[in-house]
């Protein structure tokens, strides 16, 4: 928590300066309010936007029309979904299997968001597990899918939970390994030793530092794919299966979150990504002191 | 039996377990076999560097045939020469692209019978394979003219077909081309080209005509 | 059905019913299979869910509308249906169709088996999960139903054939629009084989999956494309010709095994794209030399009754084999109308052939068999 206070001084001096905030508040509530913000005005609108964008270059390849109905050229079609979801009737009772997956995604997701770097802005969790955190998430999230698919009562249920366990293990070992590399260059697993090992220029970044760090980039990222079930290594056809063998659309104001849940599994992989790899988490602060320099 | 064997025998590699981890490499190695040179292939198939040789063949060629596809498919997306227009349309456009008119002249759309050609002779009703057609006729003013009464079509049971078009003698029944059938209930489906039910006193009223018009006849 | 938790960790037989419906079949039918884990141990199924009467409707009504009825044998290739029908009628009341009718009948053939392949094609595709192949392949199949509306008034139950020929002419600039229809498909067979045939994902998940050996094929019965890409060369066309084969140049195509087995899923898929270039050449031939003069028969007038008597004809449907025997005892209801569709010898191989596969084979296996059950439950 300590290291935290330094970086994210230039937030504190803006807010301080419009008189947006009292001066004694504490910096974790800093953390806490930018992450609202970005969640708010980042994260929900970049759903709607790549919801919208699948439609229509799925059908631009397919020589079909996409979306035209709701607004011009379609573009509140994420609305009209959305609003089509809420008057949706549910098929089958919300028990407490439905409830312990839902809390386990919960969890993960917003953990996951809460510990990711938002550039030097907030550093909330800055322990040695840092880099692991996420991970962590993933792999909590994996093992409440599979449970949720073995308590079925059906065999494609079974089979869904099984994949899960599969995919996941598929995913996180290499990854894992990947990670250690990155750390191992770096000296440790700290997010600030991440951050400061690589500069803001493209060529310290771990990624490019020497040729198995560009190979564990790349294994990086396809595991993560393959982790977070992302196209185009998703499986196609098999979302049932991924959901643990449960057709969870049917629910109502529920499926928003899970539906929600497939957009924002983007951005701790893309976090976790920039964070490790390149210097991005640093980018801020640097800019801070080189612009405050000059 | 002996089907169980010829079946193993004969269908190579589809034999359930013996084979199962040996699969993917015999998959890899026959097919796009140019890339797996003859001695290499021989030699080190089960080495563990060809199997690791051949895993990573196996991601590279996944790779490279999704980037083929999208090279196929990215005309489509930037509409470059024919590709221009999009194959479907929405329904109902302001403007659709096809109308009656556009369609072919034989096209068989719904019925529509000319009551005022229609002779009564119930040959579509005969021929019709569904079953569709309802006729109710009476003799009307004179043994002539024949008062269809009842001329009802149901489309939800029209296949079609066009047979009761063939036979109609007088040609009062037709294909138009008219596809937009669609209707909210059942009842709306039946079309209804008939002159309507006479009264009694109508019947009585051409029932006499037709008597003075036979007794005509005779005495001429 | 319900285990407790210990009984999960056992290792024995997982009994799945899939059926009647369930996306990953290609039309309703039950099976009944044994799982051992991944691995399919046996398998039965059960039809009949389409039966619509359709023999018996055919008894019920005059000669002229069973060949409506006849139509609708296979909603997809319709066409096959009605010349098989009316094969068998005219070899009962011996009628000589006209070279020009025989023509056009050969046209309308060779459109259907097209057509009936691409429909194939979009099965397999949605079988194996690529989108967008469907749509490029829907979008040309539309072109040949626009030639079927042309000629015939309807883009799939055509109901165009009469005993001793055709219900009417061609159109204006018909055969030419026939070669252009040609001329477009096989730029676009290209495509597609750039596209998705030798598409990575694609051989992997249907070579060496679902081979059918040609013990099988002869214990069942098949035939058709299913049967030559086993090895097995048998066409109709070939064996006994009909409406005028004999007197065109085509080859029968046979499984060679490129994608990996003879016989496997990959090679039933190639060679129904290579039937569609021989349909394409056979096409082009038959448009090229239409004969002038009618186009049906002066024999067959509008109240036609065949007389007493039976027949057996086959054609080469874009299934298989597809026979009809028609027994006629002078009346103008038909005696009795048997049909033998190509699909009912498939799935009685299909328990013996999907012995084995995995489960995720399974929707692919199915779709690559081109099972049409509504010819097969008639």
């Amino acid at each position: 928590m300590n290291t935290g206070n330094d970086q994210i001084s230039w937030i504190v001096s803006w807010c301080r300066a419009i008189g947006l905030t009292p001066s004694n508040t504490p910096p974790w509530l800093y953390a806490l309010l930018a992450l609202l913000c970005t969640f708010c005005f980042v994260v929900v609108p970049s759903g709607a936007f790549i919801s919208y964008l699948d439609r229509k270059l799925s059908a631009d390849l397919q020589a079909r029309v996409g979306p035209n109905r709701a607004g011009p050229g379609g573009l509140f079609q994420p609305f009209a979904d959305i609003l089509k979801l809420l008057q949706k009737d549910t098929q089958k009772q919300w028990g407490w299997r439905e409830n312990f997956w839902l809390s386990v995604h919960t969890m993960a997701l917003y953990s996951t968001l809460a510990v990711l770097p938002l550039g030097s802005v907030a550093l909330l969790v800055d322990t040695e597990m840092s880099a692991f955190l996420p991970f962590w998430s993933a792999l909590v999230l994996g093992l409440g899918t599979m449970l949720l698919g073995l308590s079925q009562e059906s065999v494609p249920g079974w089979f869904g939970g099984i994949r899960v366990a599969a995919q996941t293990l598929a995913g996180s070992f290499p990854a894992l390994v990947a990670l250690l590399c990155v750390g191992i260059r770096a000296g440790g697993f700290r997010w600030s030793v991440l951050a400061n090992s690589q500069g803001f220029s493209p060529w310290s970044w771990a990624v490019f530092a020497n040729p198995f760090l560009l190979v564990a980039f790349f294994i990086f990222v396809m595991s993560g794919l393959v982790l977070l079930a992302i196209a185009p290594l998703d499986g196609g056809l098999s979302m049932s299966d991924i959901h643990g063998g449960g057709i969870f659309p049917s629910f109502r104001t529920e499926a928003e979150l899970i539906s929600f849940w497939e957009i924002l599994r983007i951005f701790p992989l893309v976090g976790n990504h920039c964070g490790s790899f390149s210097g991005c988490l640093a980018a801020p602060q640097r800019l801070y002191s080189w612009t405050s320099e000059t | 039996m002996d089907f169980k064997s010829q079946h193993e025998e004969s269908s190579g590699s589809n034999h359930g377990f013996l084979l199962e981890g040996v699969e993917p490499l015999l998959t890899s190695c026959t097919c796009r076999g140019q890339y797996l040179g003859g001695v290499e292939g021989i030699l080190m198939r089960f080495s563990v560097f060809s199997q690791l040789a051949l895993y990573i063949r196996d991601v590279s060629l996944g790779v490279w045939s999704i980037f083929e596809s999208c090279f196929t498919a990215f005309p489509y997306l930037f509409r470059w020469g024919d590709l221009r227009k999009e194959v479907t349309e929405g329904y109902p456009d302001p403007v659709s692209s096809k109308t009656a008119d556009d369609l072919p002249p034989r096209s068989r759309g719904l019925l529509f019978n000319d009551i005022d050609r229609c002779t009564g002779c119930r040959e579509c009703e005969r021929s019709c394979p569904a079953q569709c057609i309802h006729i109710e006729e009476e003799p009307g003013a004179d043994a002539s003219k024949i008062w269809v009464s009842v001329f009802d079509i149901d489309f939800a049971q029209c296949i079609f077909c066009g047979l009761c078009v063939d036979v109609c003698q007088p040609a009062s029944l037709i294909h138009t081309r008219q596809y937009e059938g669609a209707a909210y209930s059942l009842s709306d489906l039946v079309a209804s080209f008939g002159r309507g039910q006479v009264t009694a006193e109508q019947r009585a009223k051409w029932a006499a005509l037709r008597q003075l018009s036979e007794s005509d006849e005779v005495t001429l | 059905m319900k285990r407790n938790s210990n009984d999960f960790f056992k290792t024995d037989l997982t009994t799945w019913e899939i059926g009647p419906y369930h996306g990953s079949l290609p039309a309703p039918m039950r099976l009944k299979l044994s799982l051992d884990g991944e691995i399919i141990a046996s398998c039965q199924i059960e039809t009949g869910f389409l039966h619509r009467g359709l023999e018996k409707a055919c008894e019920l009504h005059s000669w002229k509308s069973v060949i409506a009825y006849a139509d609708h044998l296979d909603p997809e290739a319709a066409v096959f249906g009605e010349l098989v029908l009316c094969l068998g009628v005219e070899e009962i009341g011996e009628i000589v169709v006209p070279a020009r009718a025989q023509c056009i009948r050969v046209i309308l053939a060779e459109l259907t088996r097209i057509s009936s392949h691409l429909a194939y094609i979009v099965r397999i595709a949605r079988a194996v999960g690529s989108e967008t192949i469907i749509h490029y392949v829907l979008r040309d199949r539309e072109r040949i139903l626009d030639l079927f509306e042309l000629l015939t008034g309807a883009r799939f139950s055509l109901n165009f054939l009469r005993f001793g020929g055709v219900c009417a002419d061609v159109t204006d600039g018909f055969i030419e629009r026939v070669l252009e229809v040609c001329e477009m498909i096989r730029i676009r067979m290209k495509e597609y084989n750039d596209l998705f045939t030798f598409n990575h994902g694609f051989l992997k998940r249907s070579a060496f999956v679902g081979t059918l050996p040609t013990s099988l094929i002869r214990a069942c019965g098949m035939t058709g494309p299913n049967a030559r890409a086993s090895g097995v060369n048998f066409d109709v066309r070939k064996e006994t010709p009909y409406m005028g084969y004999d007197e065109l140049e085509f080859q029968i195509p046979l499984g060679q095994g490129e994608g990996g087995n003879i016989g496997d899923v990959h090679d039933r898929f190639l060679l129904r794209l290579r039937e569609i270039s021989q349909s394409m050449e056979i096409l082009k031939q038959v448009a090229d030399r239409v004969p002038a003069g009618d186009f049906i028969s002066s024999k067959v007038e509008k109240d036609y009754v065949v007389p007493p008597g039976e027949a057996y004809a086959r054609i080469e449907s874009s299934r298989g084999l597809l026979g009809c025997h028609v027994v006629s005892d002078g009346k103008e209801k038909p005696s009795r109308v048997q049909f033998r569709p190509p699909s009912l010898a498939h799935l009685m191989a299909v328990p013996e052939l999907v012995e084995g596969i995995r489960i995720e084979d399974l929707p692919v296996v199915l779709a690559s068999l081109d099972l049409g059950v509504a010819e097969a439950d008639r």
